[in-house]
């Protein structure tokens, strides 16, 4: 909030949100209100990197996931607030205020997450309190005057990334491998997991700060770029001290010495799972070798200035504060046993404060919600509630600025009109219509007439997409509906209507009210748009032509100016449907789930599924009462005739020839690999319904879905690495113009990358629709 | 034209939140994706609206172009809503097949 509130203010000040703007703005630091965002900024990002007095939310997030853990906090999350920082450094910083805030909490932070560290018994807490230190030391090198510390940040912040995951991985295999996480039971793992102990003792090495890893380069530019100033020099030094004897703990303590703690057996995780730390661990010693060649490359462009980055730069001062360092964390390693009994003196840490603010608002939250019900929908109309209330005392004081203006321009806006009144009408006519079926149809008619709405905008690729989607939504939600017996449906439709008369007025006003905040707030927003197009956009629309060959400026957008975001999305799309794989395809019993994983995805599907269906069936004979659902006849006697049999039986071809035609000439028009991605997909789902599922599976033998995903996925990022090795930018495309081809056709990597969305989709959608039409087991209640 | 979009987005607001907050999770399940909808309407609304031609750099007559930026961005938000669209479906039928019930109540019965 602080930061937010703080980001409001300074783009007041500068008169644009714009960060090119923003940072070319000099008078920033004259403003008036410079004091005011500055410190608000200071501590939204000293929250967010964990800076004390806020730090104590990272040890506390540490009970996720190892894969998460790694990865929120030794790289993304914290360093969100760091890299904010050195964003902002040029406009806000050199001012006293920026300094001297950053130096002094830099530095406590520094200190205080080294000393806690120390005194932690789980593994994961320790490496989260030296990763504070880390951050600490991060802050205070940002807040050093001339930009003397910046080079060193940077430096800092990938070494830092490189070695911190790489540990918390071995924590979270250490974790998996013991079952415990605690220092003291922990001991001589070395024997059991022999690769793990190299992992985590280069990883420890680096933290320590040991050559030739990128640690010690990164220290070596910590310490000399903190030479001015003796007091954060001492802190510095104390401070590497005690991070080197923490490194020599987790990697001693944990693999070398004796086993505390018998009781447990030690299981190795795969091998496979090493792979990830390794490769961390590997990049570290090649960038410490070559930071010469790699490193620097990367932070030159920073700087605007030439700067000196090797891995040994002689025997000056910092490195005597280094071996200095690694000696005073020695002999801290050998006294850790009192130095782990030391307490610290009781002062009301940052963390009681907090939880003395949050247990005082729960109480007054009980008064308020006395009865918590436990029911979910009861929950989310408090949220809803709430986000009324603010939305109300936001909006009001805008509504009166806000002006009515209704005026038809052309005969279009009648359309737009009518088209949104259809969508309006299906929506209405999905909550009220009593049946499943009927209802997901009537809302695929809303989204249709949305597609229309950006067809008249004109904005052809967004309707297309649009239009896909929609389809395949109402294809998704039907195959599903089908797999809910009509009882169980019918059970749940007679509750609709006959829950309370005061609950339904109650969700009845809630909706009311969300609607007038929304529609206010859209009505705000709709009439305070820029009428002039923005920069961005500007430069796509002028340059998809000549950079890309793509006449098509939105085709352009998704696949090269921001290729990025749509290599996330379709990452996000195979992870959702893989997901969807996960949940359907394991048996409800949940016993041997891996065995039964492995034979669907490993292809004998059909086989062994009917199969299984005889046995269960067999198993279940005695129980006729659950006996499944015929599904498969279901949805025979609704679909399966000879007439839509042969129909189906060439879409999928022509869907297929469709899709092809939508890769060769997606620069084009409308269409790209996805929309060709989705079209295949859609035909693979028409046989779904058609055939049932056994015979889909069995006809369908030549698709294999996850293996789609996987190839797709690995195409698009191979394609995207591709130019690093011409030393071009990540994502550049190569156009071979110079091949002519027949019909028009332009050959280039983007052929390719649209190829590998492709798969990917069709992947994607196939295995969302195979485990949703799986017929699965049945298990009696 | 500005008044009628911001109604309309209002409104299918209402709708979605109103079907959100249903017993039945199917029903549910679509008040979720009326509510994904009214979000891209709204952003297209804010955002491409008043394009006098489609966003392409060739062969089209002269006028201001739809705004391409945010048509990509649409796009991404359509793909990504579908994707968890797709989850909550997941989810249902998963409940629906292991406890026989498609109502968000008798399943909150169920927990014990």
């Amino acid at each position: 909030m602080a930061l937010l509130l703080g980001l409001v203010l300074l783009g007041t000040a500068s008169g644009s949100m714009e960060m090119q703007h923003i940072l070319a703005d000099n008078s920033l630091r004259t403003h008036a209100w410079y004091p005011v965002f500055t410190v608000l900024i200071l501590i939204g990002c000293f929250s967010k990197s964990a800076q004390w007095p806020l730090h104590f939310w990272l040890p506390g997030a540490m009970s996720a996931p190892t894969p998460a853990s790694a990865y929120l906090h030794s790289a993304t999350m914290v360093k969100a607030g760091i890299y904010l920082l050195l964003r902002l450094h040029p406009v806000l910083g050199e001012t006293p205020l920026w300094q001297s805030g950053l130096m002094i909490f830099g530095l406590i932070t520094l200190l205080v997450g080294a000393l806690l560290a120390l005194h932690q018994h789980d593994l994961k807490a320790a490496l989260a309190y030296s990763t504070v230190s880390q951050l600490g030391a991060l802050v205070a090198l940002i807040g050093l005057p001339d930009g003397a510390g910046v080079k060193a940040a940077l430096v800092g912040i990938l070494a830092h990334s490189l070695y911190k995951a790489a540990l918390f991985l071995t924590a979270g295999a250490v974790d998996h491998a013991t079952g415990t996480r605690d220092l003291t039971k922990l001991g001589g793992l070395a024997k059991w997991l022999p690769g793990w102990a190299v992992v985590a003792g280069l990883a420890g090495l680096s933290m320590a700060g040991i050559p030739p890893l990128l640690g010690f380069v990164a220290k070596e530019t910590l310490l000399d770029a903190m030479l001015e100033s003796p007091l954060a020099l001492l802190v510095v030094v104390v401070s590497a001290a005690l991070t080197v004897a923490m490194a020599l703990i987790l990697v001693w303590d944990v693999f070398m010495g004796e086993r505390h703690d018998s009781t447990q057996d030690v299981h190795a995780p795969d091998l496979g799972m090493l792979v990830g730390p390794a490769v961390l661990v590997c990049a570290a010693l090649i960038a410490g070798v070559g930071v010469d060649h790699l490193v620097k490359p990367l932070v030159q462009p920073v700087l605007h200035k030439e700067i000196h980055l090797v891995l040994f730069a002689g025997f000056n001062s910092a490195f005597w504060f280094s071996l200095l360092a690694i000696g005073v964390g020695i002999v801290v390693f050998m006294t850790r046993s009192q130095w782990r009994a030391f307490t610290m003196p009781e002062t009301p840490s940052g963390k009681q404060i907090f939880e003395g603010v949050v247990g005082g608002v729960e109480r007054v939250g009980d008064l308020v919600l006395r009865s918590q019900n436990g029911q979910l929908r009861y929950y989310l109309f408090v949220i809803l509630g709430t986000v009324v209330l603010l939305q109300l005392s936001a909006g009001l004081s805008h509504i009166t600025e806000t002006s009515f203006q209704f005026a038809w321009n052309d005969s279009t806006d009648i359309l737009r009109g009518l088209l949104l009144l259809v969508s309006l009408g299906a929506m209405v006519a999905s909550i009220v219509i009593r049946q499943h079926f009927m209802a997901a149809l009537i809302l695929g008619v809303a989204g249709y007439a949305v597609g229309g709405l950006f067809l008249l905008e004109p904005a052809p690729d967004v309707a297309l997409v649009q239009f896909m989607v929609e389809t395949l939504g109402t294809v998704l939600i039907i195959i599903m509906l089908a797999k809910i017996s009509a009882p169980e449906r019918q059970a749940a439709m007679q509750n609709l209507w006959g829950q309370s008369r005061s609950g339904l007025i109650r969700d009845g006003v809630i909706a009311i009210l969300i609607g007038v905040g929304v529609g206010l707030f859209a009505l705000a927003a709709v009439n305070h748009r820029a009428t002039l197009p923005n920069t961005i956009s500007v430069w796509h629309l002028e340059n998809a032509l000549p950079l890309l060959g793509f006449p098509d400026v939105v085709g352009a957008i998704v696949t090269d100016f921001r290729g990025m975001d749509t290599i996330i999305e379709i990452t996000v799309f195979s992870v959702a449907a893989l997901g969807v794989l996960t949940l359907l395809s394991t048996p409800d019993t949940g016993s041997d789930w891996p065995r039964h994983f492995k034979r669907l995805a490993h292809g004998f599907r059909s086989n062994v599924l009917r199969h299984e269906l005889k046995t269960s069936k067999i198993h279940h004979a005695h129980d006729k009462a659950f006996a499944e659902p015929e599904i498969e006849t279901v949805f025979q006697s609704h679909f399966s005739t000879p007439l839509t049999r042969s129909v189906s039986a060439i879409v999928l071809p022509f869907a297929l020839l469709v899709a092809l035609s939508h890769l060769l000439y997606g620069g084009e028009g409308p269409g790209d690999g996805f929309t060709a991605g989705v079209i295949s997909g859609l035909g693979v789902a028409l046989w779904y319904i058609v055939y049932g599922y056994n015979e889909a599976q069995r006809r369908l033998g030549w698709l294999k879905p996850r293996y789609l995903i996987g190839t797709g996925l690995t195409l698009v990022i191979a394609n995207a690495a591709l130019p690093l090795l011409t030393r071009q930018p990540f994502l550049t495309h190569i156009s071979f113009d110079a091949i002519h081809l027949p019909a028009n056709l332009h050959l280039s990597t983007t052929l390719f990358y649209e190829t590998g969305i492709f798969l990917t989709v069709l992947g994607c959608t196939s295995t969302v629709m195979e485990a949703i039409a799986y017929p699965g087991e049945v298990e009696p209640l | 034209m500005n008044v009628i979009y911001a109604a309309a987005t209002g409104i299918m607001f209402a709708l979605g939140v109103f079907q959100l907050l249903r017993r039945d999770m199917i029903k549910s399940a679509m008040g979720f994706y009326i509510l994904f909808t009214a979000i891209n309407l709204f952003f297209f609304a804010v955002g491409a609206f008043n394009g006098q031609v489609p966003a392409y750099s060739q062969n089209l007559p002269k006028g201001q172009p739809s705004d391409p930026m945010v048509q990509a961005l649409i796009l991404t938000a359509i793909v990504i809503s579908f994707g968890s669209y797709a989850i909550l479906l997941g989810l249902i039928a998963k409940s629906a097949r292991r406890y026989r019930t498609a109502d968000l109540d008798t399943l909150n019965h169920l927990k014990g």
